[in-house]
């Protein structure tokens, strides 16, 4: 059917609307799953035909969206390697950090009719593993909080301290304290492979969380 | 049969991790669902008793429970913590089995819905091959039938037949005739204890032969299609005792737009009697039981089918809160036998070419109590909208106290709602944006 290539202008924009999208979603799912904010802030809403929990709350939603917005330009361009959700506990360490590796393939064409249903089947099974992942992590201590990183190819960061996407949301060079985690154990939840994007989720856990 | 399938089990739960649904353990294996649900109680057992890493599992219970005098037939999915409690509260207790069995302890019902999808999807055409339900008359339409269903759709133009469907668009008046089977055995699931509405459930099912009586038998339906939407969504942020009947979740999801409910009180009801999910079939679904959501996935996945056709160009263009915040559309302009404060609206709010309707949502509305703390409430607000709009105008949400009368309730809604419906503007943008919902404070 429609054939496009990277050259086409939208291209990229539907890949990086189509991903952004699912970290939004992923994102909310992992607040409610690992109790980082109560239950109660969490809506029942639909995406890709399934249930999934979103937060009600308007600030937190407008800190994701926000962050998402400035990550997207990263994606189009591929710059970004991984977006990390990293949980902290109480002194800022991380305790658990669910990390997307995103990769684009260098020749994308997307030729196949059934294509976008088939990605948001494996988007689902993502969701999916999302939620049941709590099997297979211990529990976060209490009073814990969020923050989401991006890990970027070459010298992308220097364009986005350049020009500030969003105004009076700034991004900065990580701490280190914030980017290492003491002694992880690492848990594959899924990866997925398909024409327009390659993804995989992992969880890095500390061993000792309290 | 052999044992193989414990070691089967076995290595999805504790392996893979994954949550085994009796649904999706028969479509896997090739096994009846009655067997799919021994060997997960046989597995159970014996994983219990040899006390290895904690295994969770929900149980699906029917049976009869009297609340305020009224009995209503229930289907729910329980966690196995809450069983015994769930158990002694029902009058008559008609069937409980294994529903899933997982690793992980689940907070609320959404994955159990979301394993079975992708199973289901692909064995659309034979998803009830192992189902114990069987009915010799439930059979597809074929292209004639179809097609005369919808020459009598579109004939009567009082009709109302708006499918607001901002996710198919021009779908929408496609795949409505061919909805119209499914929604008539949907509206037997979706029944609320009242016995006026096992009346006119009875209707329903005889309507789906007659072709000439689609129109009627649709808008008389006791639909209720807003009720499992309100069951679904609206005990969201109270205590998740117990869960959701999943086949009421599969249904309204996937064909939320396109369904019609006439009776805004019904949506009280159970948010009144029930913090939790629970949906009441009518007695006739007894025989049913269970296995109900097989047959009508059956038509319902053929409708996603077809729906996602069109729906995919435009991956991005749905919102996360598109649809399933709005209970499907309701029919006001028809006089039905319950009381039906809504009936009044119709007169009021259309005087145009448009017909305007009003319908009720579920809203949450967000502000500031007296101590400064942010409160989350959700109630129905009747809306008005019109036709031809894709999207609907945003009212004020009404908070509706959940203890008082049915009909007293929601009346005052209605006024409520009605004054401040007309005070906002149409907006006419293609999507309600996400923040929407938190501007008017």
């Amino acid at each position: 059917m429609t054939t496009l290539t990277r050259q086409d202008l939208n291209f990229g924009q539907v890949v990086a609307d189509v991903l952004c999208e699912f970290l939004e979603v992923a994102i909310h799912l992992i607040l409610y799953v690992r109790d980082v904010y109560p239950s109660g802030i969490f809506q029942k809403r639909k995406k890709y035909n399934v249930p999934v929990q979103m937060s009600c709350h308007p600030e937190l939603n407008q800190y994701i969206q926000d962050t998402l917005h400035c990550v997207k330009p990263l994606i189009e361009k591929n710059d970004a390697e991984k977006v990390v959700v990293v949980i902290m506990d109480k002194e800022h360490h991380p305790v658990e950090r669910f990390v997307f590796e995103i990769s684009q393939p260098p020749l994308l064409s997307i030729s196949s009719d059934t294509l976008l249903s088939h990605v948001e089947q494996l988007l689902r099974a993502f969701i999916l593993k999302i939620s049941v992942c709590d099997a297979v992590l211990n529990n976060n201590p209490p009073g814990c909080s969020f923050t989401v990183l991006v890990h970027t190819r070459d010298a992308a960061t220097r364009n986005m301290e350049k020009v500030q996407v969003i105004k009076d949301f700034p991004w900065i060079v990580a701490d280190e304290q914030e980017v290492h985690m003491k002694e992880p154990r690492l848990i594959p939840l899924k990866s997925m492979t398909s024409d327009i994007v390659k993804m995989q989720l992992y969880v890095e856990e500390r061993a000792q969380k309290t | 049969m052999d044992e193989l399938y414990l070691d089967n089990i076995d290595e999805f739960v504790n392996d893979h991790n994954k949550i085994v649904t009796y649904k999706w353990l028969s479509l896997t294996l090739g096994v009846h669902v009655n067997t799919a649900k021994q060997m997960l109680y046989h597995y159970l057992e014996h994983k219990r008793k040899e006390s290895s890493p904690q295994l969770h599992a929900t149980y699906l219970v029917t049976g009869k429970l009297e609340d305020n005098g009224q009995t209503s037939h229930r289907v729910s999915v329980i966690r196995e913590d809450q069983l015994e409690d769930f158990k002694s509260k029902m009058s008559l207790l008609v069937s409980v089995h294994v529903y899933s069995v997982q690793k992980a302890l689940l907070k609320d019902s959404g994955p159990l819905y979301t394993v079975d999808y992708d199973a289901v999807k692909d064995n659309l055409k034979n998803c009830s091959k192992y189902s114990a339900i069987r009915c010799p008359n439930a059979v597809p339409m074929s292209a004639v039938e179809l097609q005369q269903v919808q020459e009598i759709q579109r004939a009567p133009p009082s009709m109302p037949e708006s499918k607001r469907s901002p996710m198919s668009g021009d779908a929408g008046v496609a795949s409505k005739p061919s909805s119209k089977p499914p929604k008539g055995i949907m509206g037997m699931f979706a029944n609320k204890s009242a016995p006026k509405h096992q009346d006119s459930s009875k209707e329903v099912k005889p309507e789906q032969k007659e072709s000439s009586s689609v129109p009627d038998g649709l808008k008389s339906k006791p639909a209720s299609k807003s009720n499992p939407m309100a069951n679904f969504f609206g005990s969201q942020t109270t205590k998740k005792a117990d869960k959701a009947v999943k086949e009421e979740q599969e249904a309204p999801v996937p064909v939320a737009s396109e369904r019609r409910s006439s009776t805004p009180q019904e949506e009280e009801e159970p948010a009144a009697a029930q913090p939790h999910k629970d949906i009441k079939t009518d007695s006739r679904s007894k025989t049913k039981r269970t296995e109900v959501s097989d047959s009508e996935e059956e038509e319902e996945k053929m409708e996603k089918k077809k729906r996602r056709r069109i729906k995919k160009p435009e991956p991005d263009s749905s919102d996360e809160d598109v649809i399933p915040d709005s209970p499907p559309q309701m029919k006001t302009s028809e006089p039905s036998p319950k009381k039906e404060p809504e009936s009044v609206q119709p007169s009021r709010t259309s005087s145009e070419t448009k017909i305007r309707r009003r319908r009720k949502v579920l809203k949450s509305r967000i502000f500031e109590d007296e101590e400064g703390c942010m409160v989350t409430e959700k109630g129905y607000v009747s809306e008005s909208y019109s036709e031809t709009e894709d999207d609907f105008q945003s009212a004020k949400p009404a908070q509706r106290d959940i203890k008082a009368k049915l009909t007293s309730s929601s009346k005052d809604g209605e006024k409520k709602a009605h004054k401040k419906a007309s005070a906002n503007s149409n907006k006419g943008t293609k999507q309600a944006s996400i923040t929407g919902f938190f501007q008017k404070k």
